[in-house]
C-alpha cells in the first residue's frame, strides 16, 4: 500500500514539475478594492505590477469600496469580494472569525521586518499574519494655531484652556465619540481587552478611570471647550478655534486656514487627579488583505506584498500623504518634514492598538461623551462609568 | 365694530406671525442649501451663514472634474432607472388596481389584506435575499436589477388609486359592455382617461423613488463605480477623507437633483393636487 502511495506522490510530483515547467502565459483575473480617492494611484500601481510581472497574463480590474465599509461589503457576499481589498485595522478580528481573509504564507518573515511593529501586530490575530500594513495614519493628534499657543502651552491641556480662554478662542475635540474619549481612560491606564469568552473587558470604572472621567468632566465644562464634529473643526478652525485634535485626513485643510500659524503636536497631558498623565489614543492602520475566496492566492498575495512594499508605501505618501507602515519608508525626510504625519508618530508612541475593542464598546462610550458634553450632571462620574462599562461588558 | 376689528386683526397677527416662523422653519434649509451651493469657501461648515464669495464653480466642476466623482453619468444613469420605474410601476399599480376594485374573484378581500399587510413591511427587509436572487439571476451590479427592485413590488401600493376606481360609477363600466367591451377595453378606454388625477399622482411617486433610495443602491451596486445613481455617487462626496474639499459640490448636486422632478411636478401639477384629495373624498 505504501509502496503504491509513494508511486504516486512520485508521479504527482514528477507531473508538478513538468506543469511547473510550461511556459505558456496564463490568464490570472484579480481584482482589487479601495476607495475612490485612491483609484487613480491604485491603478499606476497595478499597471507597474504587470510590467514587473511578465509570467502570466495578469487581468486586474479595480472596485470602489472604500476601506471603512470593506468589512461590511465582504462579509456580505464574500463569493463576490475582491480578491485584494484594503481595509481599516479595526476590521480584522471579524474578518477572521467570519474566515474571509488569507492567511499570509509568502514571504511572511520579509514583510514583518520590513513594517513598523504595531501594523505588525494589528495584523496579526491568533500568531497568524492576515494582512499586509499598507499605512499607519489612522490616528489623531491635536493641530493648533502658532499665533495663539506657545510650543510650551500645548504640553498641557489646562494651560491650553486658560491660554485659549484668555484669547477668546476654544480647545476642540469631539468628547462625544468613543474613538476620541478613549484617549484620556487609555492615558490613565485603562485597558480594554477580549476576555477568554471572547467578550469584552473594560476597566474604565475604576479609581484611575473615574479620575479620567473628571477631568472629561473638567474639560468639557471649561468655557474653551468645544464640541462637534470634523466639519466644525474645519470650519472654525484659525477663526473661533484654536486648537482642536483630528487625524491626518484634515491636515490639507486645516494647513490652508491656518497658513503660516499651522502645527501640530502629540496630545496634550492632562491633569489625573493632580498628577499630569499623556493622553493616549487608538493607532489605526491601513492593511491589505487577500480574500479567502480567491481563485489565485499565490498571484493575490504578490499583488497584495506589491501593492504595500515600501515603494508604494512612499508613493502612498507622495500623491495621498498616507503616512507610511513601512520602517524605511517612514524614516525618509519627506516624511519627517510633514507636520500632521510627525505628530501622529509622536503621538503613536503613547498609542494603544484598537485590534481588541469590539463592536460593543462605540455607544456606551459615546453616550458617556454625550452626557458630558450636555453637562448632564446627574449621576456622580463613578455611577456613569459603572453603567457604561456594565454595557459595554455586556 | 371697532373692537371687532381690531379683535380680528389681532388674532390675524398672531396667525400670520406663527406661520411666517414656521415657513422660515420650513424655507431655512432650502435656502442654506442653495445658498452652500454657491459658496466659494470650501468646507462642511462655516462660522457664518452667508457665505463671502459666491460662485458657480461648483456646479460647472461637477461636470467637467468627472475624474473622481463622474456626477453626469450617476445623473444618467439614475434617469434612466427612474423612467422606467416610473412606467413599470404606474402600469402594474394601475392594473392591480383596476382588477381588486371592478372584479369579482374568490380570495380578493384575502388579496386586499395580504397586500396591505406586506405593504407595511419596509422594501429594505428583504435586501439581502433580494442581492442573492438578482446575482443568481445574473442581474447584480446591473441597472435593470435596480429597475426591477423599484418596480417589483408597486402592486402593493394599489390602496390609493383602488380607492379612486372605487368612486367610478360602475354604470359606466356596464354601459361599455353592453356596447360589447370587455374588461382589457374599459381599463384603457373607460377608466384611465377617467382616472389622469390618480395616474400622475402614481407617475409622480414611482418617479422621485429611485432618486431618493440610498440602501438598494449600494447592496447591489457594491464596487459597480459607474452604475451608482445619484444618492450613493453624493455619498461618496461626503466621506471622511472628501467633505471637507467636496462639500459645496455635493450641496450643488443636490440641488442639480430636483430639476428633473421639479420639472415633473410642474408639469403635472394641477392634476396631482386632485390625485391625492379626489380617492380620499369622494370615497
Amino acid at each position: 500500500m505504501r509502496k503504491i502511495l509513494a508511486i504516486i506522490l512520485t508521479l504527482a510530483m514528477f507531473g508538478a514539475v513538468l506543469a511547473g515547467c510550461k511556459k505558456e502565459p496564463e490568464t490570472i483575473t484579480l481584482k482589487v478594492w479601495g476607495s475612490q480617492e485612491d483609484q487613480a494611484m491604485l491603478q499606476e500601481m497595478i499597471d507597474a505590477f504587470k510590467t514587473a510581472h511578465t509570467d502570466a497574463n495578469y487581468v486586474i480590474t479595480l472596485g470602489v469600496v472604500s476601506e471603512a465599509d470593506a468589512k461590511t461589503k465582504v462579509l456580505e457576499d464574500p463569493a463576490a469580494a475582491a480578491d485584494v481589498f484594503q481595509f481599516a485595522n479595526d476590521q480584522i478580528v471579524d474578518l477572521v472569525n467570519a474566515g474571509a481573509l488569507y492567511e499570509v504564507t509568502r514571504n511572511k518573515a520579509d514583510i514583518i521586518a520590513a513594517n513598523m511593529e504595531g501594523s505588525i501586530e494589528a495584523s496579526t490575530v491568533n500568531d497568524k499574519l492576515y494582512a499586509y500594513p499598507s499605512t499607519a495614519d489612522n490616528g489623531y493628534f491635536m493641530y493648533y494655531d502658532k499665533s495663539v499657543f506657545s510650543a510650551e502651552d500645548v504640553k498641557s491641556l489646562d494651560t491650553m484652556l486658560t491660554v485659549a480662554d484668555a484669547a477668546g478662542k476654544k480647545v476642540f475635540m469631539d468628547v462625544s465619540n468613543g474613538w476620541y474619549i478613549a484617549s484620556f481612560f487609555l492615558g490613565a491606564g485603562g485597558k480594554l481587552t477580549v476576555g477568554e469568552d471572547g467578550k469584552q473587558v473594560c476597566d474604565f470604572n475604576n479609581a484611575n478611570g473615574v479620575k479620567a472621567g473628571e477631568a472629561i468632566k473638567a474639560f468639557t465644562a471649561h468655557n474653551a471647550f468645544l464640541a462637534g464634529d470634523d466639519a466644525v473643526l474645519t470650519g472654525g478652525i484659525g477663526t473661533t478655534i484654536a486648537a482642536g485634535v483630528s487625524g491626518t485626513w484634515n491636515a490639507e485643510a486645516i494647513s490652508e486656514k491656518l497658513g503660516e500659524n499651522y502645527a501640530a503636536t502629540k496630545l496634550p497631558e492632562f491633569n489625573m487627579g493632580g498628577t499630569q498623565a499623556q493622553m493616549s489614543s487608538f493607532a489605526g492602520f491601513k492593511l491589505v488583505g487577500v480574500s479567502s475566496q480567491t481563485q489565485a492566492p499565490v498571484a493575490a498575495m504578490e499583488l497584495a506584498e506589491w501593492l504595500t512594499n515600501e515603494e508604494n508605501q512612499i508613493k502612498r505618501f507622495e500623491t495621498r500623504q498616507m503616512g507610511p507602515a513601512n520602517i524605511n519608508a517612514a524614516n525618509s525626510e519627506e516624511v519627517k518634514a510633514n507636520v500632521a504625519l510627525a505628530a501622529l508618530a509622536e503621538q503613536n508612541q503613547h498609542a494603544v492598538s484598537q485590534k481588541e475593542v469590539l463592536g460593543g464598546y462605540w455607544v456606551p462610550a459615546e453616550a458617556f461623551g454625550t452626557a458630558m458634553e450636555a453637562k448632564d450632571y446627574s449621576k456622580t462620574i463613578q455611577e456613569m462609568l459603572d453603567e457604561m462599562v456594565a454595557q459595554i461588558q455586556g | 365694530m371697532k373692537t371687532k376689528r381690531r379683535k380680528f386683526s389681532f388674532s390675524n397677527l398672531a396667525i400670520y406671525i406663527i406661520l411666517s416662523a414656521m415657513s422660515v422653519v420650513w424655507i431655512m434649509p432650502i435656502l442654506w442649501l442653495i445658498m452652500t451651493s454657491f459658496r466659494g469657501e470650501p468646507g462642511a461648515w462655516t462660522p457664518y451663514i452667508f457665505p463671502k464669495e459666491y460662485t458657480v464653480a461648483n456646479y460647472t466642476r461637477l461636470f467637467t472634474e468627472t475624474g473622481l466623482f463622474n456626477y453626469p453619468r450617476w445623473f444618467i444613469n439614475t434617469l434612466i432607472v427612474a423612467v422606467f420605474t416610473c412606467v413599470i410601476s404606474t402600469i402594474l399599480v394601475l392594473m392591480t388596481s383596476y382588477t381588486l376594485s371592478r372584479l369579482r374573484f374568490r380570495g380578493r378581500k384575502g388579496i386586499m389584506n395580504i397586500g396591505l399587510i406586506l405593504g407595511m413591511f419596509p422594501g429594505f427587509m428583504s435586501m439581502i435575499a433580494i442581492y442573492f436572487i438578482l446575482k443568481a439571476m445574473g442581474l447584480s451590479q446591473s441597472l435593470t436589477a435596480l429597475v426591477l427592485v423599484y418596480s417589483g413590488a408597486a402592486g402593493l401600493g394599489y390602496f390609493i388609486a383602488k380607492g379612486f376606481f372605487d368612486t367610478i360609477p360602475r354604470v359606466l363600466d356596464e354601459a361599455a359592455i353592453v356596447d360589447g367591451a370587455n374588461q382589457n377595453t374599459i381599463f384603457w378606454r373607460i377608466i384611465l382617461p377617467l382616472s389622469k388625477p390618480i395616474v400622475v399622482y402614481t407617475v409622480l411617486m414611482s418617479f422621485i423613488a429611485p432618486w431618493v433610495d440610498f440602501i438598494f443602491v449600494s447592496v447591489i451596486m457594491k464596487d459597480n463605480y459607474n452604475n451608482y445613481t445619484i444618492a450613493l455617487g453624493l455619498y461618496q462626496m461626503i466621506t471622511r477623507e472628501n467633505i471637507y474639499r467636496y462639500f459645496t459640490q455635493f450641496c450643488a448636486g443636490a440641488v442639480l437633483i430636483a430639476i428633473p422632478i421639479t420639472i415633473l411636478f410642474i408639469y403635472m401639477q394641477k392634476y396631482y393636487v386632485e390625485g391625492v384629495t379626489g380617492g380620499a373624498v369622494k370615497g
